[in-house]
């Protein structure tokens, strides 16, 4: 047994030397440059709890974090059923499910920034030439305002992660043993009973999985509102990790934007946990 | 057989390297006068020939090497110069981007007070980088902007622009070009670009706000707050603008506003300066060349005259070795002011001058030479909004509450009281 320990520290070590220098390290480092006036160089005294509390009157910041929350509530519902719909089209048996299951995949493999730009493209020049064509009035002014820059983000967030949550939930959907279906069926449960039965609690380890990966991705997004919107017009698409890169680099004001990524932790870590610990009571064992 | 000679012919090829390496060593430790420049700069355009320029300078003077790395205007720069002076990889030569910047770098920049260059820089030019009797930086070039327009729509609609110097005449031609745009084959008068708050943030704004500063950014930089009594005027030209552009206007870039729109001749100008030129001629060479030309945009009680100045600015690590610095020093020097450089200068860097002894060179586009008339000629308004560009203040309050005017969701007033308050509050806490 204490064989076995030591070379499990060993095993170990490797990755936790990794992850102590590239991600311990520095969250105390940040913590500790929170509590002063730091502006990236060097800083001269200690502000106590100044910065954060200087948070609660940043308008800005508020404000990107209520658009944030917004986006992550439409996201978290959106990423999910559509994730679990295509899941569950592509795992019936038809021709060309496959190749549906790596067109549905393939906008994961883009990255944001690109697809960001890409979408840019979509909305400020295709779909105008849509809307005067089809005369779709709706289609005009698009990211030119607060409303249809949220909407832009949300359509290029949930239409590249789609694909990503539809696979994880491939994989526990085909974990699923026939033998369970084939009895329901026999015994006369309809599709939708089946669906909401047997499908659904045995599938809902992959729920918790993909709660957790949908509410973090999306309050961590970053690169596509970068270059979809960059947080205009009057920096009213902006999100958290923008605004708190925005502090540091246009701002210079690193002390705070130091404490803002802190907060920021604490609001994804916790409610990411608690999302995680309700759901875990959820799940069933065959 | 073969294979021992292939083997034999490994040796050679090892003890030959072997060899090479250690004469190189020797090489190396002999010539002390190697001295290597390193080069971090913030005008992404110059690259190419920056580093060319590097290679020609090499040539005659061997001892000394390059390292060349340039980022990317504005917000980008600014962090990398960071990094690279707290991890202990300061470059040699780097750029102060106005009045903020130097206030931050000046610790590691040398006083160049008294240098050749120094004194060659034209009158005006040096007062952004000037802080307590010290120079910290010389200027890249200067540059200018205006209403570039297209020569063949003014011909066409009979309108000669350099007659527009007053808001109301500027205001008549627009609205008769507006009246004829579909014979003239135009979309629009303008391409307003809402979504680059800078355009009119800084350029716009420096001629009606600056006009308390003497358009001097390092005043501008210092002021506790700003009047900003030019106000109304600025509003009229920003509606202008607005009025008779393409639309949506807040979904106008750059892009939209220079390639697409500008250089596809669908409008018949644009609020931009002499740094379009090389898009324009990447697009449609011929009309880059004989088809554009620059207006002043209308300002009352400064009629005729060209917003030039600078925003880049080079200096020296005083932290380095002297010899580095001189190195640095004596490169920069003859960029500037030896024959071959001044040549490199006008014709490979494409800058317009911001030195003296250059009054025997043309200038390779027309925007340009517009540029370099005015600076000669002196008829030019200063640029005071370097002083604020590396501010919080101007991209987050005066961008936002600028564009959201444009949107509709502000008006004037409160737009011209964010303005001046955000800035009270700024200059409060610093």
């Amino acid at each position: 047994m204490k064989n076995k320990s030591t070379s499990f520290w060993l095993f170990l070590a490797p990755t936790l030397m990794a992850l102590l220098l590239v991600v311990f390290i520095p969250a105390l480092v940040g913590l500790f440059y929170s509590f002063t006036n730091w502006d990236g160089l060097s800083f001269t005294n200690f502000v106590g709890w100044n910065n954060y509390l200087s948070l609660m009157s940043d308008k800005d910041f508020i404000s990107a974090f209520w658009f944030t929350v917004k986006f992550v509530v439409v996201t978290v519902i959106l990423l999910n059923v559509i994730g679990l719909g295509l899941a569950l089209l592509v795992t019936q048996k038809f021709k060309g499910n496959n190749f549906l299951k790596t067109v549905f995949f393939m906008p994961n493999l883009i990255g944001g920034l690109i697809l960001g730009f890409i979408w840019q493209f979509i909305f400020t020049e295709v779909f105008p030439a849509l809307a005067n064509n089809l005369g779709l009035n709706f289609l005009n002014g698009w990211l030119t305002n607060q409303a249809t820059g949220f909407w832009g983000l949300v359509i290029v967030t949930v239409w590249q992660m789609g694909g990503y949550i539809m696979i994880i939930y491939i994989a526990y959907l085909q974990n699923i043993p026939d033998e369970i279906i084939e009895a329901a069926k026999i015994d006369g449960a309809s599709a939708w009973q089946r669906f909401v039965n047997i499908t659904f609690p045995m599938i809902a380890p992959a729920f918790t999985v993909c709660m957790f990966l949908t509410l973090s991705n999306g309050f961590k997004i970053y690169d596509q509102n970068l270059s979809l919107t960059n947080g205009g017009p009057y920096k009213s698409t902006q999100m958290l990790a923008l605004n708190i890169v925005n502090t540091a680099y246009t701002e210079n004001d690193f002390a705070r934007a130091e404490a803002k990524a802190i907060i920021f932790f604490i609001i994804v870590a916790s409610i990411a946990l608690i999302q995680v610990y309700y759901n875990k009571k959820k799940e069933v064992d065959l | 057989m073969h294979l021992s000679k292939l083997k034999r012919f490994g040796y050679a090829l090892a003890i030959l390297g072997l060899g090479l390496t250690l004469t190189a060593c020797g090489k190396k430790s002999s010539e002390n006068d190697k001295v290597t420049i390193s080069i971090l700069q913030s005008k992404v355009e110059s690259n190419k020939a920056l580093k060319s320029i590097a290679k020609t300078y090499q040539k005659k003077h061997p001892n000394v090497e390059f390292k060349i790395q340039s980022i990317g205007g504005g917000t980008d720069y600014n962090p990398v110069l960071k990094t690279r002076i707290s991890s202990g990889n300061a470059p040699t030569i780097f750029s102060l981007l106005g009045p903020a910047d130097v206030i931050q770098f000046k610790k590691y920049a040398a006083d160049l007070n008294g240098t050749k260059l120094a004194k060659l820089a034209n009158k005006g030019t040096l007062d952004t980088v000037t802080d307590g009797g010290k120079v910290y930086g010389y200027p890249y070039n200067v540059e200018g902007y205006g209403f570039v327009y297209n020569k063949e729509v003014f011909e066409k609609a009979g309108i000669k622009p350099e007659e527009l110097t007053t808001p109301d005449k500027f205001q008549e031609a627009v609205k008769q070009i507006d009246s004829k745009k579909d014979e003239l084959g135009l979309d629009a008068v303008f391409a307003t670009p809402g979504k680059e708050a800078w355009v009119f943030s800084d350029h716009l704004a420096n001629l009606y706000l600056g006009q308390e500063f003497n358009g001097n950014s390092l005043k501008l930089y210092k002021s506790k707050s700003m009047k900003f009594t030019a106000n109304q005027e600025m509003k009229d030209m920003l509606d202008l603008e607005m009025k008779y552009s393409v639309k949506p206007v807040m979904q106008v870039d750059y892009t939209s506003q220079v390639n697409k729109n500008f250089s596809e001749k669908k409008v018949a100008m644009v609020q931009q300066g002499n740094w379009i030129y090389s898009t324009i001629e990447g697009i449609d060479k011929d009309f880059a060349n004989n088809g554009v030309g620059m207006m002043t945009i209308p300002v009352k009680g400064q009629e005729g005259k060209l917003p030039v100045g600078t925003s880049n600015y080079w200096a020296i690590n005083n932290k380095k070795s002297d010899k580095e610095q001189k190195a640095a020093q004596d490169f920069l020097t003859w960029l500037y002011t030896s024959k071959e450089g001044k040549d490199l200068v006008v014709n490979k860097l494409h800058y317009v001058p911001a030195y003296k002894g250059y009054s025997d060179f043309k200038m390779p586009d027309a925007l340009s030479q517009q540029v370099f008339n005015a600076s000669q000629s002196g008829k030019v308004i200063g640029w005071s909004f370097p002083g604020y560009t590396g501010t919080p203040w101007d991209q987050n309050t005066m961008q936002p509450a600028l564009q959201k005017y444009m949107s509709g969701k502000a008006d004037w007033d409160q737009t011209v009281k964010t303005a001046t308050d955000g800035w009270k509050k700024q200059q409060a806490e610093n």
